[in-house]
């Protein structure tokens, strides 16, 4: 093969995507459904691109991220409150959505067996999807975004023992009840092990390990992504999802105090991989028969897309939650995966079903993918028109929703950099009365200080999101890095909030006032006053 | 994944033993490559050869990026003329030095251009932790860096398509000063517009990025050009504000994780050279190490440097760079030089890495400033007696020189900058140019005799001297962080905390700007 392959695939994969991308710019379509389209592009239509190896392991390098941020995101304790309803109706969907599917398919006039796949490969929605969205939405954290990954979660784990019972149909012996139980044991003991050793790790072993190489971020990315990579290969080799190993991965860094500024560091890497992801699942479409099937196409589609959602309403409003974290919940099931295509192939290749059927199951995927994601994408106003037009009354719940989260700071003070002269400005402000955040990428420097922190790198715009930049009534920096110093200008004057610069040096002082700082603290004109003020104290001068 | 889970754990080895052995990551990285493959635990073939290709990539697009002459200010024709020199005398010197070792004309082209250039990555670490980026010799030694990674990146077309002959090798220049031209346009009129005008999110942002990236890199293949030149202008092509610093958020873990794989699977691909090729690379190595500080010392010095912070430049960039490495990788992909050749110069940067931590320590920059002329030429001032010795007067100690003059004072100036020296004679002020952490100097300036010692030098260890010689003369010390403060209270001075000057200075700002109203409030503080 070609020695640059992969830089000619990756080449075409993100060139594609970062045009669709920019001429939707403006119409907000979700990325998933960019990626989508250029994957189809590049595939289906042009074929200038064929999957590999390597974009699969890349792909693969994606899903793992993005699930070692979820577990980033969400320490045990938050997981654990919605443990119930996400196995109540993890398995209840299922059920539902496999016995729907296949009543569908067979009043379509498909065959029994075709029936069973269709069925099955409806019953998955897609973790990846979902929670991608989620992140964007910045979401994750809220009560429907833990509901929703704990049912993936609970899915994921059905899905393992499905396919125990799969491997089952095609060799007698593993269908045996000995061999059943052997591999539900491997699961969930594989599980049970894992999860131990996260929290077993969480506990005694990361702080202190982590702790030594906090403050260089090169070590700590790195060191993190290598535990990650530790579980997923654990999970594989129990016979687990590498889904749930780089979820656990990520559980056990969540309690870190660095957490956060580990997620900032992962997630520019995950949107690579991923986007390999999404693009390249567009590239394996077939849709050879679809044509034939076009009146199925539809209907189970709509069955994915709205019979999905309703399930769900039914069993989250049951187990007491209110109707909009149900609805929310709900929402975000309403597509099928990319592990559904997967599943087909390997239908394919047994010869139990034709190529018609997993060009059906393409299209049912490309449908399902792009409307759930404007679906989850504009959410919250899908509530507010359903909840409008009455139609949630069916759902009776005696659950309360939660009362919006309050929002941040307004009108607080932001100091970048605790340096000495950061440190002595966050304690004057808060004599003075100020509400004042402090930042800094170092969680010991940050101690003892009044007011709150944010640990981060304030190269990264999302730490000063998180500091509540655009509310803020003043951001200053007395950090003596010059890139740092102008890009923080560049940002509160874009945001309209006044901006207050430690001019270190004489040198710096030309470029930080071209940015249109509002005003800079000039450390060494003071400090040489303040020496001609000790002179006069000891008489030197008078 | 299990070979990809492999390398990213020799890489956290090797990031762990740096750390540990405080010693820059590179070569260790390296280190741990080499001992995967002695482990027999190495990836494929095929992961270790996307691994490189991938790191490299973003390595050099990351460089580029990286390249804005803000950060040189007004080094940048010390810079010029540092880097210039240095790049090309180094070069010659390793290209005779190639040549008396035996190797081929072709070859030893190759191994000049990996000794000629230091390497960015480690000295700007260095610089960030001793904080001296924004020092002038600081600036000097990033212009020089810059300057030299660029022409690397330009040799690089040219060299590899020399055994094509002549022509070939100006076509090769000429299709890369071509892009180059497309870089500049882009730089200038098509990211900032893609950037600040679509208000991407970050995943955009990334995406953006990546694209022009390959883009570049498909141009270069369609110009015949190496793939590092496609790489570096794609990178150049995003280094303008406010655009590189959007970027560099979104590019630098990828760039980390990248080149955490690429330089360990780089070790892992390492054969063993012969002995032969051992005292070979031992030699270009001493080269490296021995003409270096000399070389860049001589050429700071006329461009107006201090001796000490001259010597320091020196000592700083003696080492090859990871470019040295991008060469070799790109000489093998040609099929110029071989397998050993390749290991010759990995070792000659892994050596060279390793030891610059150890060659440019304060003790080694003191031990060459012995043999430094200018501390011959000291003029011992017998004369003065009872005098306020002011060490370090730049801009912003004028007006506290002109206070004390004006008080009366005999007052005497030490200061290592050549152009302050000037000005002050000029205004008939007694001046001493030297450094004032340096014991001889402070002799002859008669600190022992002074009324009083007051020191705006800017590094807290630079004091320290200074409050041994001068026992029961006040001293005056200008410091920022409060447990510098606390050393030089311990040793009888008395530390003035800049900080915490600035600090209270700012309140009083904010409690008038409060008055006017903040958002009008627009550069109420004089300069």
């Amino acid at each position: 093969m070609d020695e640059l392959y992969l830089l000619r695939s990756l080449g075409y994969i993100l060139i594609a995507a970062a045009v669709v991308v920019v001429l939707a710019g403006r119409l907000r379509i979700p990325s998933i459904v960019a990626y989508l389209a250029a994957g189809l592009f590049l595939g289906p239509v042009s074929g200038l691109l064929t999957v590999s190896e390597v974009i699969h392991l890349i792909a693969e390098v994606g899903i793992a991220l993005l699930l070692f941020l979820v577990g980033l995101e969400l320490s045990l304790d938050r997981i654990r409150d919605v443990g119930r309803v996400a196995v109540l109706a993890g398995i209840g969907q299922v059920v539902f959505t496999a016995a729907g599917g296949l009543l569908i398919a067979m009043v379509l006039g498909f065959t029994l067996m075709e029936s069973v796949f269709l069925g099955i490969a409806l019953t998955f929605s897609s973790t990846v999807v979902v929670v991608k969205l989620l992140d964007q939405k910045k979401e994750l954290d809220s009560l429907y975004g833990r509901i929703a990954v704990g049912i993936f979660l609970v899915q994921d784990l059905v899905v393992i023992v499905a396919l125990t019972f799969l491997a089952g149909l095609g060799d007698p012996d593993a269908l045996s009840a000995a061999g059943l139980s052997l591999g539900l044991g491997r699961a969930f003991g594989g599980m049970a092990l894992l999860l131990a050793a996260a929290l077993l790790a969480a506990r005694y072993v990361l702080p202190r390990v982590f702790a030594w190489v906090a403050d260089s971020p090169e070590p700590l990315l790195i060191w993190s992504l290598c535990w990650c990579f530790i579980f997923v290969i654990s999970a594989e080799v129990l016979g687990l999802s590498l889904e749930i190993g780089a979820f656990l991965a990520g559980i056990s860094l969540a309690q870190l105090p660095y957490s956060h500024e580990l997620q900032r560091r992962v997630h520019p890497l995950m949107n690579f991989f991923l986007a390999v992801f999404f693009v390249s699942l567009g590239v394996q479409m077939e849709f050879g028969g679809a044509l034939e099937h076009a009146v199925p196409a539809i209907v189970l589609s709509l069955f994915v897309l709205l019979g999905n959602p309703f399930i769900f309403m039914f069993i989250i409003t049951k187990t007491g939650y209110g109707r909009r974290t149900s609805f929310l919940t709900s929402v975000t099931v309403a597509q099928i995966s990319e592990f559904s295509f997967i599943f087909a192939a390997m239908g394919l290749a047994t010869g139990l079903i034709d190529d018609s059927i997993l060009s059906l199951i393409g299209v049912i995927g490309v449908v399902t993918i792009a409307a759930s994601s404007y679906m989850i994408l504009y959410n919250h106003e899908l509530y507010g028109v359903a909840s409008r037009t009455g139609l949630l009354r069916i759902f009776s719940t005696a659950g309360e929703d939660p009362s919006p989260a309050a929002s941040g700071s307004t009108g607080h003070v932001i100091v970048v950099g605790m340096n000495a002269l950061g440190r002595r400005l966050v304690e004057l402000l808060s004599e003075r009365g100020e509400t004042v955040i402090a930042v800094d990428t170092d969680p010991h420097k940050l101690e003892g200080l009044p007011g709150s922190a944010v640990i981060g790198s304030a190269d990264h715009f999302a730490v000063l999101e998180e500091a509540d930049l655009s509310r803020a009534r003043l951001l200053i920096s007395a950090l003596q890095i010059e890139d740092t110093n102008i890009l923080l200008t560049w940002w509160g004057r874009k945001l309209g909030v006044p901006v207050s610069i430690h001019a270190f040096d004489q040198s710096v002082v030309d470029d930080l006032e071209a940015t249109g700082a509002n005003h800079l603290i000039y450390s060494k004109n003071t400090g040489v006053q303040r020496i001609a003020a000790e002179l006069r104290r000891v008489g030197v001068l008078d | 994944m299990a070979g990809l889970a492999i390398l990213l754990a020799g890489a956290a080895v090797g990031l762990g033993l740096a750390r540990w052995l405080k010693l820059p990551a590179i070569p260790l990285l390296i280190v741990a490559g080499v001992l995967l493959s002695l482990a027999d635990v190495l990836p494929p073939a095929e992961l270790l050869q996307d691994s490189l290709l991938l790191g490299l990539t973003f390595l050099v697009f990351l460089s580029g990026v990286e390249l804005s002459p803000r950060r040189v200010g007004r080094q940048r024709r010390a810079a010029l003329q540092v880097g210039a020199a240095q790049f090309f005398i180094l070069g010659g010197l390793g290209l005779i030095a190639s040549l008396a070792l035996g190797f081929a004309l072709a070859q030893a082209m190759y191994l000049a251009l990996a000794l000629s250039a230091s390497s960015t990555l480690v000295v700007v670490r260095i610089l960030r932790s001793r904080k001296q980026m924004f020092e002038p010799f600081g600036r000097l030694v990033i212009g020089v860096l810059l300057l030299q990674d660029l022409l690397v990146i330009l040799l690089i077309p040219a060299v590899v398509r020399v055994p094509e002959g002549a022509v070939a090798a100006v076509t090769g220049l000429a299709a890369a000063l071509a892009l180059t031209g497309l870089a500049l346009v882009t730089l200038r009129w098509i990211t900032p517009l893609i950037v600040t005008r679509l208000s991407l999110d970050d995943e955009g942002t990334l995406l953006v990025a990546l694209a022009i990236l390959f883009a570049y890199l498909g141009l270069a293949e369609l110009l015949n050009l190496p793939l590092v030149a496609g790489a570096f202008l794609a990178g150049v092509s995003l280094s303008a504000f406010p655009v590189s610093g959007i970027m560099r958020a979104q590019l630098n873990s990828l760039s980390d994780f990248f080149a955490a794989l690429f330089f360990t699977a780089l070790g892992g691909s390492l054969v063993l050279p012969s002995l032969a090729g051992l005292a070979q690379a031992g030699v270009l190595a001493a080269v490296v190490l021995l003409a270096t500080p000399p070389l860049v010392t001589m050429v700071a010095e006329r461009a107006g440097h201090s001796a000490r912070s001259a010597i320091e430049s020196g000592l700083l960039l003696a080492q090859t760079s990871e470019f040295s490495l991008i060469v070799g990788l790109q000489a093998l992909a040609f099929g110029h030089i071989d397998q050993e050749i390749f290991s010759i110069i990995a070792l000659i940067t892994v050596a060279t890495m390793i030891l610059t931590p150890f060659i440019s320590t304060d003790r080694a920059t003191w031990r060459l400033m012995a043999f430094h002329p200018v501390r011959r030429g000291l003029h011992v001032r017998e004369d003065l007696h009872d005098h306020v010795l002011l060490l370090g007067c730049g801009d912003n100690g004028m007006p506290l020189l002109e206070t004390l003059v004006s008080a009366g004072h005999e007052v005497l100036v030490v200061d290592d900058d050549p152009a302050v020296i000037e000005r002050l004679r000029e205004g008939e002020v007694p001046a001493i140019r030297g450094d004032g952490a340096d014991l001889e100097v402070l002799r002859a300036a008669g600190a022992t005799r002074a009324r009083l010692v007051i020191s705006t030098m800017r590094r807290p260890q630079d004091h320290l001297a200074l409050l041994d010689l001068v026992q029961g003369v006040p001293v005056v010390v200008r410091v920022f962080e409060p447990d510098d403060a606390a050393a030089i209270s311990l040793r009888g001075g008395t530390p003035i905390l800049y900080s915490h000057a600035a600090a209270d200075e700012f309140v009083r700002w904010l409690a008038q700007a409060d008055k006017v109203g903040l958002d009008r409030e627009r550069r109420a503080h004089p300069r």
